[in-house]
């Protein structure tokens, strides 16, 4: 990707001049001292395409209004996102190197199944917008009306119903965690299992199983072809209203949240260098509240709330230690 | 069916947005640039312009976009042909007659074929596709892990019997090449064979292994050569030859079309790609035809085989992507995101209410098709000078261009680490008579056995009667052993009874390829 990487630079480079010269003019906008000086590194630890690639290009343009330097979108895919974490924590802690990733489930997975050599604590939350949740679904032309007909059938026979889902995910555990909850033995069921959401969404689309509980963003392109029968949410989810929740069913179930997607920075560099640190806080912030960020965004269907750090880091540290406990799950 | 005022109207989008046609040849060069590089493939070369795309309105993008897949589906099988190294995986099975006729002298016709190939048969997927692309999606998402396991089994089958001295050391190898193919995590989540070194979690990366096990025998092979083809005289770049390869092409119409079905129908699977549809193709056409002793050899039925596949796969890949919002592989990941990125999320609600931009969409793809074969001329002869060009010169060349190629596929040295341990898996396998070959068809093919069968038995609960609840699977099991039988029964009749009439037919092939092959 080195290459990509370059042309990028290039590219923006000449697109970043205009910005950062026309930012020195603008008095108001909050900067350290000397930082930043150069091209900003964004580090998106999947290949180009996937949600996280998208949500850095498309918000790049106004964290580049803020912060007055171009950002250099880089992919760095690989090991379930070990490869692009470990790289980001590599990085000096100068303020240059910012990650745009699903910070659930992907660290707190990587650290309790692939022995990745960091910690969760080792990383920053600035803001994460974008949150997903398990959904569990069946073909539109299924014969299955809501999520009760499913538990009534597995109770049964917990064979009569086959079950697609990704193992090692927060779908696996909430699945796992329902089934438990009304005394099913998981065991027992008939789970096909995928190496990914989009084979595990196709599956359920084409009714090669009859359920599949996968997470609930990715179904919105082909929301004609499935019915939703139950979301892993607390509350109603604004993309998928028509989604019942959980609770609706009349389970009572712990849950996982699906993803927890946004932007981090090193632990360090916050104990580190704070004011850099506060450039880029005060950034994001002013950057996800910009209503042209949050209109062209909407567009894309990709997030911009502004939750903060606290708040941010909380709910990843929370989902996070959810999932260290029920870690025997996750290992299937 | 074709939804006429639709239609009109893409011919209206087609005209009004005149400055789009301009990205054609530039994506077309970019894709065929870029797959005929060692190591960097389809999916490579479209990532790389993606975020260009960025600064264009829509349908430029797309066009763009559209015409580097277009471009790369063919770029590939240059190196292929030339020099018995597949620029990408999915033109594998064009060096097996590809460089064959090369060696021969016959490098200009080859590339001809697999050109002429690689266009009508785009522009075939594409017409095909605008008239199914509703029905395909539908029936693609039917498709299932027991159909899927079939499909990889055939692959396996067919491949199995390439030309190998010793039948122990070809299913030896194939094995190996299968237990490769599985290393890292697999569908249920175990962790195999990762020496715990965090990049072999995904798998070994099937574009590195495979070049250096092909490169290791071959660049070796070539470095005792001055030339790339012995013959002085047979070093010419000719486009009068060129053309007379091309014109070849509609010799084999049956070819032509069986290869574009295989392609069509696997492309639009998602998640399988090109890269088996040549295998199947090219198996099938050898398996089928009369002469296919002569695969291998030199035949250009091999080229058109495995080249009519690749290219009527980017019509199929297309479909799915364009009718269910699924990317059907890696260049259509990137098409899709192209597409998200320009506010517009494909999938059936978008060919509902986009129906004309999704028929201009095809339409320019077949536009891009015709273009192709003019800029496709032009782009094998510049690349056939490689024939005249010593091979003291070439080699270091090749070396640092995969090197290179293999570094950029994920900008981590993996890869160049990959490429150099699989060259020396490569120099070991030919130095003691293992067939390469069943070794690469292991690995490309060994993940997506071991998946498609691990979920069939997690589906069926471990039950084989649940094959009869899959009509296409036992469809397609069902042509296979009838092809198998096929063969087994030809094979046996031709031992006892017409082993005659067949050493005569051999002998007049013999005789044929001589001449052919006389400098």
């Amino acid at each position: 990707m080195k290459q990509f990487t370059r042309r990028e630079a290039l590219k923006l480079t000449a697109a970043g001049g205009l910005v950062a010269g026309g930012s020195l003019a603008m008095p108001g906008i909050v900067r350290a001292a000397s930082y930043p000086t150069r091209p900003i590194n964004v580090i998106v630890p999947f290949a180009t395409g996937g949600y996280n690639d998208r949500l850095s290009r498309a918000f790049a343009p106004y964290l580049e209004k803020e912060l007055g330097q171009p950002l250099v979108i880089i992919n760095k895919p690989g090991a379930g996102t070990q490869l692009g974490h470990t790289y980001a924590l590599q990085q000096p802690n100068d303020g240059y190197t910012i990650l745009c990733t699903s910070a659930s489930p992907y660290i707190p997975l990587t650290v309790l199944l692939q022995q990745a050599p960091y910690k969760n604590e080792d990383f920053w939350m600035i803001n994460l917008p974008s949150r997903d949740y398990t959904l569990a679904a069946t073909s539109s032309d299924s014969s299955i009306k809501d999520f009760k007909q499913v538990i009534d059938m597995l109770k049964k026979d917990p064979s009569s119903l086959s079950i697609g889902v990704q193992p090692a995910s927060a779908d696996y555990a909430n699945m796992v965690l329902t089934m438990q909850a009304v005394g099913i033995d998981p065991t027992k069921l008939r789970v096909v299992t995928y190496d990914g959401g989009g084979p595990a969404r196709n599956a359920t689309a084409g009714a090669q199983v009859d359920v599949g509980f996968v997470g609930g963003e990715g179904f919105i392109p082909l929301k004609t072809k499935i019915k939703p029968l139950a979301i892993y949410a607390a509350e109603t989810v604004s993309w998928f209203p028509e989604a019942p929740l959980i609770s609706a069913s009349g389970i009572k179930t712990d849950m996982v949240e699906g993803s927890q997607r946004g932007w981090a920075v090193s632990a360090k560099l916050k104990a580190e260098a704070p004011d850099v640190y506060k450039t880029i806080e005060n950034a994001v912030s002013k950057a996800s509240q910009d209503p042209k960020a949050v209109e062209a965004l909407k567009l894309q269907d990709l997030a911009t709330t502004w939750y903060g750090p606290e708040a941010s880091n909380k709910a990843f540290l929370d989902n996070a230690a959810k999932m260290a406990r029920y870690v025997d799950l996750l290992k299937s | 069916m074709i939804d006429f005022p639709a239609f009109y109207d893409a011919l209206g989008i087609m005209a009004t947005s005149a400055g789009s046609w301009g990205w054609i040849v530039p994506g077309l060069i970019v894709g065929l640039v870029f797959s005929a590089v060692p190591g960097v493939s389809i999916t490579m070369a479209m990532a790389i312009v993606l975020p260009m795309s960025l600064y264009m309105d829509f349908f430029s993008a797309i066009v763009f976009l559209t015409s580097v897949y277009t471009g790369a589906g063919f770029g590939g099988s240059v190196p292929a042909i030339l020099m018995n190294i597949p620029g990408s995986p999915s033109s594998y099975a064009t060096t097996f007659d590809g460089y064959a006729m090369s060696k021969k002298g016959q490098h200009n016709e080859a590339l001809g074929y697999a050109l002429f190939a690689s266009t009508i048969c785009g522009i075939l997927g594409y017409v095909l596709l605008l008239f199914v692309v509703e029905p395909l999606a539908g029936i693609v998402l039917k498709i299932g892990p027991v159909e899927m396991f079939a499909v990889a089994i055939w692959g396996m089958l067919l491949l199995g019997s390439l030309g190998s001295k010793y039948v122990t050391r070809g299913l030896l190898a194939a094995a190996f090449g299968v237990l490769l193919g599985t290393v890292g995590m697999n569908t249920a989540g175990f962790i195999r064979g990762t020496m715990g070194l965090p990049v072999l979690l995904d798998g070994i990366s099937p574009i590195p292994a495979m070049i250096g096990l092909l490169a290791a025998g071959q660049l070796l092979t070539l470095a005792g050569k001055d030339y790339i083809l012995d013959a002085e005289e047979a070093r010419s770049v000719s486009v009068k030859k060129i053309l007379a390869g091309c014109w070849g092409t509609m010799k084999y119409p049956g070819v032509l079309i069986r290869g574009s079905i295989i392609g069509i129908i696997i492309g639009a699977v998602p998640g399988v790609g090109s890269s088996v549809g040549n295998l199947i193709a090219y198996a099938e056409t050898k398996r089928t035809s009369k002469d296919s002793a002569s695969f291998g050899k030199g035949n250009p039925k091999g080229v058109i085989a495995a080249e009519s596949a690749v290219a009527s796969a980017e019509g199929g890949s297309m479909a799915t992507m364009l009718a269910l919002g699924i990317p059907g592989g890696g260049a259509t990941a990137i098409l899709l995101a192209a597409f998200m990125m320009h506010n517009i999320v494909p999938g059936p609600s978008f060919i509902e209410t986009q129906k004309p931009m999704v028929y201009a969409i095809i339409l320019n793809n077949i536009v891009q098709a015709i273009v192709l074969l003019v800029v496709g001329i032009g782009f094998i002869y510049v690349a056939s000078n490689v024939v005249k060009v010593r091979t003291r010169y070439i080699l270091p060349a090749i070396l640092v261009i995969a090197t290179l190629g293999t570094y950029a596929v994920d900008g981590s040295p993996s890869g160049p680490i990959t490429l150099f341990i699989f060259s020396l898996i490569g120099f070991a396998l030919v130095r003691y008579e293992y067939p390469v070959a069943a070794v690469v068809v292991g690995i490309l093919l060994g993940r997506m056995l071991e998946t498609e069968f691990l979920r069939s038995y997690q589906l069926s609960a471990g039950n084989p009667l649940y094959i009869l609840q899959r009509p296409g699977a036992m469809a397609i099991v069902g042509i296979m052993l009838l092809s198998l039988a096929m063969t087994a029964w030809g094979k046996r009749k031709q031992a006892k009874q017409e082993a005659e009439e067949e050493a005569a037919m051999q002998a007049l092939h013999r005789e044929e390829l001589a001449t052919a092959g006389k400098h």
